[in-house]
């Protein structure tokens, strides 16, 4: 902090150290690239963690938050504020410096209007393009014009016979001044299709209805023969504008949200959320509760991570390649633990602000311990499986190398980033619960390639069944919950709180205004980082590559959108 | 330029056909008013509960997951739950699927694209929404980017509730699909 | 014996009327083969279809028709033929229509000239076939590579990025182990001083799997490539190419060509069986003395199906170019060491 001050005085407008790993400062816009460079080329920061944008309305300011923070060198997180007029909102862009502000930015860009200057392709990324120009994230978006449904879905019978579902553009209401002007930028279409140099080119659009995908993207690529040149990645096909509707409700009801962020990881999604509220409040669960929320994250890490696999599985081999088959029955196992404690399969909306829900159900050790020993044998077999397969290690070994400089620069984190030899596991960088007092290792592999990806991933099942059973032996009794008000109101502040979720770093962002509602929450996923870094890997790969690249990534679209 | 214009094929019958007649009229005409009255005899007649039982025991899916359902959607057909006992089974395609499960939220940027799907889908076909988001908007109802009321774009038979749905409630979904079929109660009817 | 009166009744009256007689038991013989390869290879999908749900901890069908399933493929196949018929746009029409009738015609000429099993009467056994060719092994791995031309018609015709994808590699996998395939049926023909499979079948003694292993084992993978299975379907790839060459087939035209691919799957079993297994060979049962080669041929015809289904439950696909790296670099010198080994050994038997 001090080194910052000496370095640029007059640049820092404001500061508080919340903790030894939390450092909030403000700092001038102007100066915003060169303080960030001294930070990435000097402290360290290496690691860009995300950006959000927060609409002062009543200071008539707009605030961009940029997260940083470093890969193993320090655990300090620096949140770094950049206040600019709301009128003619512009900052300067990151992305010379790191390469991942890219969608950062542009999500910022599309839902606030704020312009940032020198971003490569300022288009919309989430949103489809007729909202562009409502800047729906503002606070003073009144909702939107509801011109889509009833008489602007038309079908049309073409001359040929053909139906054909055509949403009509609302030319004329722009026209007549009821909808203001749209930015001018290309569509993706039009962008993708200024790519194709020669004949022997064409486009092939994967999604948004494909096999290969968890939820719906669209991921196009540009192909000569079986060779993909250039990939071009639209997401938001399942924007809900989770963040937009939570400012919406009171803190409570926001669990609910969390849980549909990613529907595999909600354990943890809850628990990203209320940690931060927990800070705004200044309190901590009891000791009985943060053990029970361990167990939950990790048998949600577990489930997760074998449908995952399983998933990348049947992209190699179709639907009929049995081990796919065997491990969603052993993740039914895990499921029917988790309901037992929770009542629901995958959305649990387990976790509460100073506790949990309700108590571990009578028995349950004994019940999970053989389950565990059972998922233990079974994914060692896995693992011989799939490292005996010949034709698997073929076409897995060395395809989408993700060297430990690139995946850093990429900003990926989790397995990913793991299995490129990077030790970065938020479980022991900003360790959280009862973790610390846990003895775990952080699984990572050398080659960076989709093979380490998936073994990273059966490896860490057998870390988190070790955290379980450790947690059954020395969970203690006591009360699982913290008095608190019926009526949840955080002084005013902010809070950014970091999980490690199955597929890497989760952190959420709340700003309280003290009222009970957030004024404002922002959510940092890992796969928004996994999706930003699809395009880049897949150059150069083989069209059937492309699959085995992307399912090795476990992408969970939902969570992308929000 | 195709294969045919280089390589004579022996059908190019299209326009040949048309210009034949029988009975001093057209065979194309008579040849349809056959197939139409054909067609109103297997509506009235007990082919027809032989037709739909074919097509009631084998609905196939077209695998579209789009949310929390589509997590379910898939354990829905492995082991545990297996709907290959009833004779569904998942295709990728929507010109081999006879149902389609709207399994999430429909946002304005993806109704183009899944109604495209809807349409490339051949006859007889099917809808089915599952999950809250699908029949109402769910929990985001108040979101600005979704579309709440699908049953204005499908002609849904049958709406599965839950948060999502439990794969017996897949199950249970279809089971009342089939009912219906066999009762000739379905929207579009079959 | 009744039986052999009935033979020499029937030759004698061939004898009289040889053109008759030719076109009479040809048109016999394709209405009995038509029926018999049709419903065998509903039984196929049948049992891939209970056997897969076995592999995966499954039932498979068990609501229709009783609580095996046994009518499920009739449902389907009401379903499928009572289908929208639908050609899409920018289609080449004709092309389009014409594939999944080439897949059929196909299937067809390659029953026409397989020994379906054989009868055992008075100690001798009299094959069932419609055309006893000599060349007859030969031209029947031949016909089975032309399912990869109507493949090629469904994937180029259909306008469709995916189907297009589909097609090339379906070609590219054929022209690969066309080859090797071949030069694998010379090897037997060496060995057996005849390209007629009938003869084949009587000249093994020893079975071909064991007198050239190396021919039998490069023989099956390349028939599984052949028959578009995994690990060698990617012409089909669904996660990869949605549904690969049948993208945009529906109804009952994409029925015909799935179809297709499992009778071809149940010939390429006979192919496989009578070229390498010693076909209906096998010592006489007692009660049953007529039909005992029969037993031992569909016996073997099932075993190969099932090792077929058990491969599809158990592997994963291969990319495209490592399917043709294997074929050129490995499977074709193989077959020509093989080749040799047939020609050493059959000279010194010989």
């Amino acid at each position: 902090m001090s080194a910052i001050q000496s370095a640029f005085p007059g640049a820092v407008l404001e500061s508080r150290v919340e903790s030894d790993r939390r450092l909030w400062i403000t700092v001038d816009p102007k100066r915003l690239v060169e303080i960030t460079q001294f930070l990435r080329d000097k402290k360290d920061f290496d690691h860009y963690s995300g950006a959000a944008g927060v609409d002062r309305i009543n200071e008539n300011l707009f605030e961009v938050v940029e997260i940083l923070t470093s890969h193993g060198a320090h655990q300090v997180v620096v949140l770094m504020k950049v206040k600019v007029p709301r009128d003619k909102p512009s900052v300067r862009s990151l992305t010379g410096l790191y390469w991942n502000a890219n969608w950062y930015e542009r999500e910022i860009w599309e839902m606030f209007g704020i312009n940032f200057e020198g971003h490569p392709e300022l288009y919309p990324l989430l949103l489809p393009d007729e909202l562009v120009g409502y800047w729906p994230w503002r606070k003073d978006f009144k909702g939107y014009p509801d011109t889509t449904t009833g008489e602007r879905a038309i079908e049309q019978v073409g001359p040929d016979g053909y139906t054909e579902f055509k949403i009509m553009p609302h030319t004329e209401l722009i026209k007549a001044g009821v909808l203001p002007e749209r930015p001018k930028y290309p569509t993706f279409r039009e962008r993708e299709e200024a790519e194709i140099k020669s004949d022997s080119e064409m486009i092939m659009h994967m999604g948004p209805q494909h096999a290969i995908v968890p939820g719906p993207f669209l991921l196009d690529l540009l192909i000569e023969g079986e060779r993909v040149k250039k990939a071009f990645l639209d997401v938001g096909y399942i924007h809900k504008g989770i963040e937009k509707i939570m400012e919406n409700r009171t803190y409570l009801q926001g669990i609910v949200y969390t849980d549909r962020m990613c529907y595999l990881a909600s354990i943890t999604n809850n628990e990203a959320y209320c940690g931060a509220v927990e800070r705004l409040l200044g309190i901590t669960p009891p000791e009985r509760a943060q053990y029970i929320r361990v167990i939950l994250a990790e048998l949600s890490r577990i489930q997760s991570h074998l449908l995952g696999t399983g998933e990348f599985l049947t992209l190699l081999g179709a639907a009929t390649y049995s081990p796919f088959q065997y491990m969603i029955i052993d993740r039914e196992d895990i499921v029917y633990l988790m309901e037992s404690i929770t009542g629901a399969r995958i959305t649990h909306t387990f976790v509460r602000f100073g506790g949990v829900r309700n108590d571990l159900p009578d028995g349950f050790a004994d019940k999970a311990r053989p389950i565990l020993k059972r998922m233990r044998e079974r994914t060692e077999e896995y693992m011989d499986l799939l490292h005996s397969d010949p034709i698997y290690t073929r076409r897995m070994r060395g395809i989408g190398v993700l060297s430990p400089g690139d995946a850093r620069r990429l900003g990926v984190s989790g397995p990913p980033l793991r299995a490129s030899d990077t030790p970065y596991d938020m479980r022991r960088e900003d360790p959280i619960l009862v973790y610390p007092d846990l003895d775990f290792k952080v699984v990572t592999r050398k080659a960076g390639d989709a093979e380490a990806r998936v073994e990273v991933r059966l490896e860490e099942i057998l870390e988190s069944i070790h955290i379980i059973e450790q947690c059954l032996d020395q969970i203690p009794d006591g009360p699982i919950q913290e008095k608190l008000p019926k009526k949840i109101k955080p002084e005013p502040g902010e809070a950014y709180y970091r999980v490690e979720d199955p597929r890497g770093e989760m952190g959420i962002y709340v700003v309280s205004d003290g009222s009970e509602k957030p004024y404002r929450v922002k959510v940092r996923g890992p796969v928004y980082a996994y999706m930003q870094a699809l395009p880049p890997l897949l150059e150069g790969a083989y069209v059937a590559d492309v699959v085995a690249i992307a399912g090795s990534m476990d992408a969970c679209t939902s969570e992308v959108d929000r | 330029m195709g294969i045919s214009d280089v390589i004579p094929v022996p059908v190019a019958i299209d326009e040949e056909i048309e210009k034949w007649t029988i009975w001093g009229r057209p065979v194309m005409d008579v040849w349809f008013t056959t197939t139409e009255k054909i067609h109103q005899i297997i509506q009235m007649g007990p082919i027809k509960n032989v037709l739909n039982w074919g097509r009631k025991n084998s609905l196939w899916f077209l695998m579209q997951p789009m949310g929390c359902c589509g997590v379910e959607m898939l354990v829905f057909g492995c082991p545990h739950y297996d709907c290959d006992r009833f004779g569904i089974i998942p295709r990728a395609t929507p010109r081999q699927a006879d149902v389609m499960i709207i399994s999430g939220y429909i946002t304005r940027k993806y109704l183009p694209a899944i109604k495209n799907l809807w349409e490339q889908m051949l006859e007889p076909k099917w809808c089915i929404a599952v999950g809250e988001c699908a029949i109402s908007g769910g929990p985001f109802y108040d979101s600005y980017n979704i579309i709440q009321n699908t049953s204005d774009f499908f002609p849904i038979d049958v709406y599965v509730p839950g948060c999502p749905p439990r794969p017996e409630q897949f199950i249970k979904g279809f089971v009342e699909l089939q009912e219906k079929i066999k009762q000739r109660k379905d929207k579009r009817g079959y | 014996m009744y039986l052999s009166t009935i033979i020499e009744t029937v030759s004698a009256w061939a004898a009289q009327e040889p053109k008759i007689y030719a076109l009479a038991i040809g048109l016999i013989g394709a209405a009995i083969i038509s029926a018999v390869i049709n419903i065998g290879a509903m039984a196929v999908v049948w049992l891939e279809r209970k056997f897969l749900g076995d592999i995966q901890a499954r039932f498979g069908p068990n609501r229709v028709g009783s609580r095996w399933g046994l009518l499920q493929l009739g449902a389907d196949a009401i379903k499928l033929f009572t289908k929208e018929d639908s050609i899409p746009r920018g289609a080449d029409k004709p092309v389009y229509v014409w594939a999944p009738i080439i897949a059929s015609i196909t299937t067809m000429l390659v029953a026409a000239a397989i020994p379906f099993g054989a009868l055992r009467i008075d100690g001798k056994d009299y094959p069932l076939v419609v055309a006893n060719m000599d060349i007859s092994a030969f031209y029947v791995e031949a016909a089975l590579s032309i399912m990869t031309i109507a493949v090629f018609m469904a994937g180029f015709s259909s306008n469709n990025k995916y189907s297009m994808l589909g097609a090339f590699r379906g070609i590219a996998r054929m022209i690969a182990y066309e080859v090797p395939m071949g030069v694998c049926v010379i090897a037997v023909a060496l060995m057996a001083h005849s390209l007629n499979l009938v003869e084949i079948v009587e000249s093994q003694t020893l079975w071909y799997a064991f007198a050239q292993p190396l021919g039998f084992i490069i023989f099956t993978i390349a028939l599984v490539t052949d028959l578009g299975r995994i690990p060698f379907d990617q012409s089909e790839a669904e996660e990869e190419i949605i549904a690969g060459y049948t993208t945009e087939y529906g109804g009952i035209r994409w029925g015909l060509l799935y179809f297709q691919e499992y009778i071809n799957m149940l010939l390429g079993s006979i192919l496989l069986v009578l070229l390498f297994l010693g076909g209906w060979n096998g010592p006489s049962i007692p009660v049953i003395t007529v039909l005992s080669p029969m037993v031992w041929f569909l016996m073997k015809v099932l075993i190969v199906l099932i090792f077929l289904i058990w491969v599809r439950g158990s592997l994963v696909r291969f990319r495209i170019d490592q399917v043709t790296d294997l074929g050129w670099k490995w499977m074709l010198p193989l077959s020509l060491v093989n080749l040799a080994w047939a020609a050493f050994v059959g000279l010194y038997f010989a």
